[in-house]
């Protein structure tokens, strides 16, 4: 018996000297990746628009500030952005007021877009001590879509619309399956179901599946590049379910705190991106195979030009 | 489309980091403790089961529960392939010694070695194709795993391929599949390649 005490005791000796040697390896990651106060790290969502704003940030602040801007774009979805920022390993990220609402906050929808930007505002200095910053100017709401084609053939221009086709295969990403503000609760306001559960699947992925007509409605951004590439048509959301999305720089206080700088440094990019200038944005990206880096330099030269021709006397 | 090498380069040099820093780690503990299970063999069954279950956790969501604790970037990342590397290492150092001529340490024994020696120059070279083995399959499951480390910011081919998804560009996503594809292959060549060269000469002919 005291054999087999000692026996399993041993397996201590494993599970800490695993514990040590990774002690070591993160301890040369701190020395190498070592945080220098005049460095900001941005973050963003993997996809096209979130990882260009990302750069269009990160150009804007080099060029405004005196600040080493380092990048860490392409993180996963909200929750994994989310997270980063409130452990501060990032220090902002372009998030949309609409899922700050709804899918963080989990609070109900809001239509009114000043309204709903001031209770994110509110709640997350309160909660979290992070701050939005005033919003680009477009909205990238949410939103069902299908194939141009599939559409007329059907007669489908609304939402509500979709009651009379339950027969019809959905695809949706799978933070639109989970979110209040994505499918459960778009299913509850318009009381439609489909026969088959719709299928959750990655976005680009969903997107091909579309345009192969392997499913008929998929969930979309409004200001997506791929609805123009795919022929999509956005139904109409009748019942007025989706909160407004603007999109903003999400920041820690204790960042700008730091460098309090940094909200007039991107104060250039308030209000002056509309939804049609953010769709081509994208498109130039995801349909004209332009290097995101360098469509996003162009973008914060013309917002930074814009502003300072409007000062000159 | 044209091609960014130095970019390519990068993403391939980090790629590899991951792989190797969390497979060393993996078979400096994986080996030892799998000998160990072959000595306290009633320990080996739960020990076992535990490093298999770990396995059986999608990476995504393994990735998803380490971020609280370990953040974003290279450090979660290197945590979970370690656990992914584990159990092929583990398991096959333990059957692998396990599997052994019985006479054959019987004679070590007999000629006055202590049991450390037998267990050094004795049982691991005899186990050494099996136990190598394991270290193989860890590092081609791990070139595989570490593209999904480009989720949470730990660089990494897999960046290509997530871009390339979002964007709906199969180039791109090539250009992140192809290369750890490739890389897969080569490094298994390398360790199949360094097992020839650690097998005893005397042990060279029966294999």
């Amino acid at each position: 018996m005291m054999n087999r005490i000692r026996a399993v005791a041993g397996l201590f000796a494993f599970v800490a000297a695993a514990a040590i040697l990774f002690k070591g390896v993160f301890l040369l990651i701190d020395i190498r990746d070592r945080k220098s106060d005049r460095n900001i790290t941005i973050g963003s969502k993997a996809f096209t628009e979130g990882i260009v704003l990302a750069e269009i940030m990160a150009v804007v602040i080099e060029r405004r500030t005196g600040l080493t801007v380092v990048r860490r774009t392409n993180l996963g979805g909200t929750h994994i952005c989310f997270q980063a920022l409130r452990a501060g390993e990032i220090d902002l990220y372009p998030e949309y007021t609409g899922t700050g609402l709804m899918a963080i906050l989990e609070q109900p929808v809001v239509n009114d877009e000043r309204r709903a930007l001031r209770i994110v505002r509110e709640a997350f200095d309160k909660r979290y001590r992070m701050v939005w910053l005033d919003p680009l100017g477009f909205n990238n709401t949410y939103a069902l879509a299908m194939t141009e084609k599939k559409a007329r053939e059907l007669g489908i221009q609304r939402i509500s619309d979709l009651a009379h086709h339950p027969e019809l295969r959905a695809g949706f990403t799978s933070e639109f399956m989970a979110r209040k503000d994505g499918y459960p609760g778009l299913k509850q306001l318009y009381g439609f179901s489909f026969t088959a559960e719709p299928g959750s699947m990655e976005a680009g992925l969903m997107y091909s599946a579309v345009a192969e007509a392997k499913v008929d409605v998929v969930s979309a951004y409004s200001t997506d590049g791929r609805i123009t590439k795919f022929k999509l048509v956005l139904l109409d959301d009748d019942k007025h379910f989706f909160p407004p999305y603007q999109a903003a720089a999400l920041i820690r206080r204790q960042a700008l705190d730091r460098h309090p700088e940094l909200e007039t440094a991107l104060s250039p990019l308030a209000g002056k991106l509309d939804d049609e200038q953010m769709r081509n944005i994208n498109a130039r990206i995801d349909l004209g195979g332009e290097k995101l880096e360098s469509v996003a330099a162009e973008i914060a030269q013309q917002l930074l030009a814009a502003r300072s021709g409007r000062t000159k006397p | 489309m044209r091609v960014d090498f130095a970019l390519l380069l990068h993403a391939t040099a980090e790629h590899i980091e991951l792989t190797a820093i969390a497979v060393g780690i993996a078979v400096v503990i994986g080996v030892p403790l799998g000998a160990y299970l072959n000595r306290e063999r009633f320990l080996a069954g739960p020990v076992l089961a535990l490093v298999g279950v770990i396995q059986t956790v999608p990476s995504l969501a393994l990735l998803g529960l380490l971020i609280p604790l370990l953040g974003i970037g290279e450090k979660p990342a290197l945590l979970a392939l370690f656990l992914y590397a584990l159990l092929p290492i583990v398991r096959n150092t333990h059957d692998g010694l396990g599997s052994i001529d019985p006479s054959a340490l019987e004679a070590a024994r007999g000629m006055g070695m202590r049991p450390s020696q037998v267990l050094l120059r004795i049982a691991l070279p005899l186990a050494l194709p099996v136990v190598m083995g394991g270290i193989r399959t860890s590092t081609v499951i791990n070139v595989g795993v570490a593209t999904l480390a480009a989720l949470i910011g730990a660089g990494g081919l897999g960046q290509f391929i997530f871009r390339g998804i979002a964007m709906v560009d199969m180039p791109t996503v090539l250009m992140g599949a192809i290369p750890s594809a490739l890389l897969a292959l080569v490094l298994d060549g390398l360790l199949a390649w360094a097992e020839r060269r650690m097998i005893p000469a005397g042990l060279r002919a029966e294999n």
